[in-house]
């Protein structure tokens, strides 16, 4: 029986493989039932609509996008299996996900010279260690900086300096801003009162809210996605903190509303991408027509379809200058030569060799009853 | 201080809640023999169920209440005639493993019913604060203590006093004997999965209430093990002791634990509590020895 | 090929020998000669081949779970976290003190027989369930210990590990690995087999099946079951050991309560207290997943709302195809693998 599934699997798999020669196929690892799906759905749904949309204008360079889409659940070693079958199947570059299983397949996907576009805006993946990997944002530790900078200029009271809070989850995601948070922090003369460690599903965050409290912090900067920030805005209500709450991108959007109701009144965020509602920009112009063209509906989206949109759109480009040469080696070199123009859905990413941080800023939203609104133009530090 | 009063509240009510699951657990393992390892998930589908009346049918808080449990009852009727059933006289480790894979097959379902994403019941407390002794505690929390031990009380005068609580010891005592006297063992052994599924749904209730409902409460079933092995795994009142202790004792570790080991204890600390009072106690606090002869 | 039926033994040895007959020497030996090409005939699907690699490893320690829970009948939901210890000892040794390969492999065995023993403790005075969730104790205890003894395990953000190499020769990629994995896991089986078989095994089982009879003819209660402990994660330690330098990078992830039920159901479904079951159980377990997601994906490019629904119905799936197993077989794979070889020696008179 054994074999006779083997003999079947194998086959399904010569036969994929033999369909690769008419078209592009590229890996999508997403999570959408793991414990990031909460963010991870909308991304994945951008991904798949903009590359249907491609698909059906012409494709690029006429050929035919074929995704090969997993749902990893934000289990490393799904993430590991997937990759190793994509591969296996003729992917040539993926769209990755999560920090964690992208920084441990780093190694993997250099040895394969595979490219690989993550969701995961992790600032250990820019430097020469990790030379296929390419993150489609602010890196969370600039983002982090802008924050602190933020934090450090608007911070009237000349007799101290603001004291701040890391909060984060104990997942390669969530360290990784932490250290370049403190080692920033230190160097501008901000004070990090506390570090609190809060799970990425947590439903009560109380204890580790009060330890913070103890420490008096003026912000707390949250390196989460929407679940376990939910519940610590609503647990800081119920406390009645006096701490303002800072969000990384992956804390913030518009869901986050709908979870936490008040409770998200007062929250920030340093977002490097644009809002559904940014309708003056071309490139929520296009994606309001990708999604009505392949969804049906005009239903507005989170920011985290937007980030997704633009994975795929930076990928479709970089495919696009590739023209014939589809390996991934050429692939990484397209991504490392050219400025890519991303219409207003984010500052305009320019990949260098050495440090391939897409761009650095982003800009300061608040959410103020109910809604969230621009607070500030263009972040430095 | 205040900050030490404030988590040990919490951790009552959150002990409460473990109490409440607790008992369903020892009252399947009392009078089956079963451990079951979809307690937890009994929990998720009783908060679940509650939160879909409430906010897609707008029922009423307490009419959707009383119609979870229904739910719950009835989700413990069939559990046990179409899963437990065929497994009767089977060894152990193959009824554990079925539960295991009952848990599993509940999680998949639930997933695919109401997807992932936390969800909220609306504001059915006023979120008002209790002001006692200038510490505030929401109304929630006194509610969810005053469920539990409601709770508690009135199944102890069940198995005391009715005449299907008192079969039920007597099942969870000498199965044969108690055929003998003319008790119908699948009549209790519906009786005791129905009670589980319900003390666990109106724990996921109250603790979906504080928290929000999403799929990790199911992890509350495996909490309720420390819970239930300090208490005994045969000893109702030892179940519900053992839930506030597990309760109180993650809320201590966070207070004093958390700080020094970056997070985290709570998990640990209970289970090292645990195995530290198994070498003094093998059988638990109140749970009786079993005299095995040969 | 004629099958004897009689008992013609003229010496111990023979009398002795694992595989009794000349047909079973036969197709023994076809199967390892298959075993040995498959990877050269699959050699193109990375895929297929990191599945045979992921079955060879899980071989291993869920014949050390089979030892401990089939034959001992001391129930053990620690199982993930003692390849965990495994896997990170291994990683550990190679990385701060440069030992070769099969060094770090030893030692991580050893290392995880200790800490396998010290969790056996309490079965001097626990039995039965209290022993299974002290054990599942242990599962907490250790996972929490991965995650903050940052130094030596890198805590969530994992552990880099470089391949395994003898004698220079690097098995990094997925062919190659084959068949390290495939040496590795004959050894455990013979090992074992030959174990069960063996004064260590008998006492396992009697301790199984009644330990106050055991102890009254001289069974030294204590000392077996620590043995059992300690075997049990000694294979655990070695299959992790593998796991590490086969997938290059290890996280706490790895090796959590999941990882423990996933075992416990391997060797369940294959047959507590059967060699054979336990390969046939882990050979099932792990294809399932990517059984049921084969079938999904084609499905689901056709019908993708189905996509998701599709994988949140895995997990519900596998508690299902668990469930199934136990109601229908409920001594596993090997009982059936049983029935149906016997079911054809007898055929046509299977009255």
């Amino acid at each position: 029986m054994k074999k006779i599934l083997l003999v079947a699997l194998s086959f399904l798999l010569l036969s994929g493989v033999s369909y690769a020669q008419q078209t592009i196929k590229i890996g999508g690892i997403f999570d959408i039932t793991g414990a990031t799906g909460d963010v991870g759905t909308p991304y994945a749904q951008a991904a798949r609509e903009y590359i249907k949309y491609v698909n059906s204008h012409g494709g690029v360079n006429g050929k035919q996008i074929d995704l090969i889409d997993v749902d990893y659940a934000y289990k490393i070693p799904q993430a590991v299996s997937a990759y190793k079958e994509m591969t296996s199947k003729g992917a040539i570059a993926i769209l990755g996900w999560g920090t964690g299983d992208t920084e441990a397949m780093a190694p993997m996907v250099a040895k394969d010279k595979i490219p690989y576009i993550s969701a995961s805006y992790s600032e250990h993946l820019v430097f020469d260690k990790t030379p296929y990997n390419f993150i489609a944002g602010t890196s969370y530790s600039d983002q982090a900086r802008l924050a602190l900078q933020w934090i450090k200029d608007t911070w009237k009271d000349k007799s101290r300096a603001p004291k701040v809070a890391l909060l984060y989850n104990d997942t390669g995601f969530g360290r990784s801003p932490i250290q370049d948070a403190e080692d920033f922090a230190k160097k501008i003369g901000v004070e990090i009162v506390d570090k609190e460690i809060i799970g990425l599903r947590d439903l009560d965050a109380t204890t580790q809210l009060l330890n913070m409290q103890k420490k008096n912090a003026d912000y707390a900067i949250n390196q989460h996605t929407l679940m376990a920030t939910a519940t610590i805005v609503k647990d800081a209500k119920k406390l009645g903190l006096k701490t303002k709450f800072i969000g990384l991108n992956w804390a913030f959007s518009e869901t986050l509303i709908k979870m936490a109701g008040d409770a998200a009144n007062g929250f920030m965020a340093p977002l490097p991408f644009a809002l559904w509602t940014e309708t003056n920009l071309k490139g929520v112009q296009l994606m309001h027509k990708v999604h009505k063209e392949i969804s049906g509906n005009d239903d507005a989206q989170p920011v985290n379809y937007t980030q997704g949109f633009i994975s795929a759109y930076l990928l479709v480009e970089a495919l696009k200058k590739a023209g014939t040469n589809l390996t991934g080696e050429n692939i990484k070199n397209v991504l490392e030569t050219n400025k890519f123009d991303m219409m207003g859905l984010s500052a305009d990413f320019a990949y260098k060799a050495e440090m391939r941080k897409p761009n650095i800023s982003a800009k300061m939203y608040v959410i103020k009853n109910g809604k969230i609104e621009p607070l500030t133009g263009y972040l430095k530090y | 201080m205040e900050q030490v009063v404030q988590s040990l509240i919490s951790g009552i009510v959150v002990g409460s809640i473990y109490a409440l699951v607790a008992l369903g657990f020892v009252l399947i393992y009392k009078s089956t023999a079963v451990i079951n390892f979809a307690q937890g998930e009994l929990l998720m589908f009783g908060a679940y169920i509650c939160l879909t009346l409430v906010t897609t049918l707008k029922l009423p808080f307490l009419v959707a209440f009383v119609v979870t449990l229904l739910a719950a009852a009835l989700l413990g009727f069939l559990l046990e005639r179409l899963f437990l059933r065929p497994m009767i006289g089977e060894p152990i480790i193959s009824v554990i493993m079925l539960t295991i894979g009952l848990a599993s097959l509940m999680q998949g379902f639930i997933h695919v019913t109401w997807g992932s994403d936390t969800m909220v019941f609306p504001a059915i407390f006023s979120p008002e604060p209790l002001r006692f002794a200038g510490i505030a505690i929401s109304q929630v929390y006194v509610y969810s203590v005053l469920a539990a031990v409601i709770c508690l009380v009135l199944f102890n005068l069940y198995f005391r006093f009715s005449s299907s609580g008192i079969a039920m010891r007597a099942v969870a005592n000498d199965q044969q004997a108690a055929q003998a006297m003319g008790i119908s063992i699948s009549k209790i052994f519906a009786i005791a999965w129905a009670i589980a599924a319900i003390v666990a749904g109106i724990g996921g209730i109250l603790i979906g209430n504080i928290n929000g409902v999403n799929t990790s409460l199911s992890a509350f079933g495996l909490k309720v093990f420390p819970a239930v092995i300090l208490g005994g795994l045969d000893s109702i009142p030892g179940a519900i002791l053992g839930g506030f202790i597990i309760g109180v004792l993650e809320a201590l570790s966070g207070i004093y634990l958390d700080p020094v080991f970056e997070g985290g204890t709570k998990e640990v600390v209970p289970f090292i509590v645990l195995v530290i009072i198994l070498m003094i106690k093998p059988y638990g606090l109140f749970g009786t020895e079993e005299i095995e002869k040969i | 090929m004629a099958i004897k039926c009689g008992v013609f033994k003229t010496t111990y040895e023979d009398d002795e020998a694992i595989w009794q007959t000349k047909a079973s020497k036969f197709w023994i030996t076809v199967l390892i000669v298959s075993l040995i090409i498959f990877p050269f005939v699959f050699q193109d699907s990375k895929y297929l081949l990191h599945i045979a690699d992921s079955v060879l490893i899980a071989i291993i320690a869920a014949l050390g779970l089979n030892i401990l829970t089939g034959f001992t009948g001391q129930i053990s939901l620690g199982h993930g976290a003692f390849i965990g210890v495994g896997a990170y000892a291994s990683g550990y040794f190679m990385n701060q003190f440069g030992l070769p390969f099969l060094s770090c492999l030893l030692i991580a065995g050893f290392i995880t027989a200790f800490v396998g023993m010290i969790f056996g403790i309490p079965s001097l005075r626990l039995k039965g369930l209290y022993l299974a969730i002290a054990t599942l104790a242990a599962q907490v205890i250790l996972e929490f210990v991965f995650i903050r003894w940052r130094v030596v395990t890198g805590g969530s953000q994992g552990l880099l590990v470089a391949p395994a190499s003898i004698g220079g020769f690097a098995f990094d990629s997925e062919f190659k690995f084959y068949f390290l994995a495939l040496a590795f896991a004959i050894l455990a089986i013979l090992v074992a087999k030959n174990i069960v078989r063996m004064k260590p095994g008998r006492a396992f089982m009697a301790i199984r099946d009644r330990y106050i009879s055991a102890e009254i003819i001289g069974v030294p209660l204590f000392q077996y079951k620590l043995l059992a402990f300690g075997i049990s994660s000694f294979f655990a330690g070695v299959s992790g050991s593998l796991w590490a330098h086969y997938i290059g990078i290890i996280t706490p992830e790895h090796f959590n309560v999941v990882v423990s039920i996933q075992y416990l159901s391997m060797i369940i479904i294959g047959g507590l207290g059967s060699i054979f079951g336990t390969i046939l159980g882990t050979i099932f377990i792990v294809l399932l997943p990517e059984i049921l997601r084969a079938i999904s994906g084609p499905l689901s490019s056709s019908y993708p709302i189905l996509i998701d629904i599709f994988n949140a119905l895995r997990e519900g799936v596998f508690g299902l195809v668990i469930i199934m197993f136990l109601i229908f077989e409920p001594d596993g794979l090997a009982h059936r693998w049983r029935m149906i070889k016997n079911y054809w020696k007898l055929w046509p008179f299977s009255y």
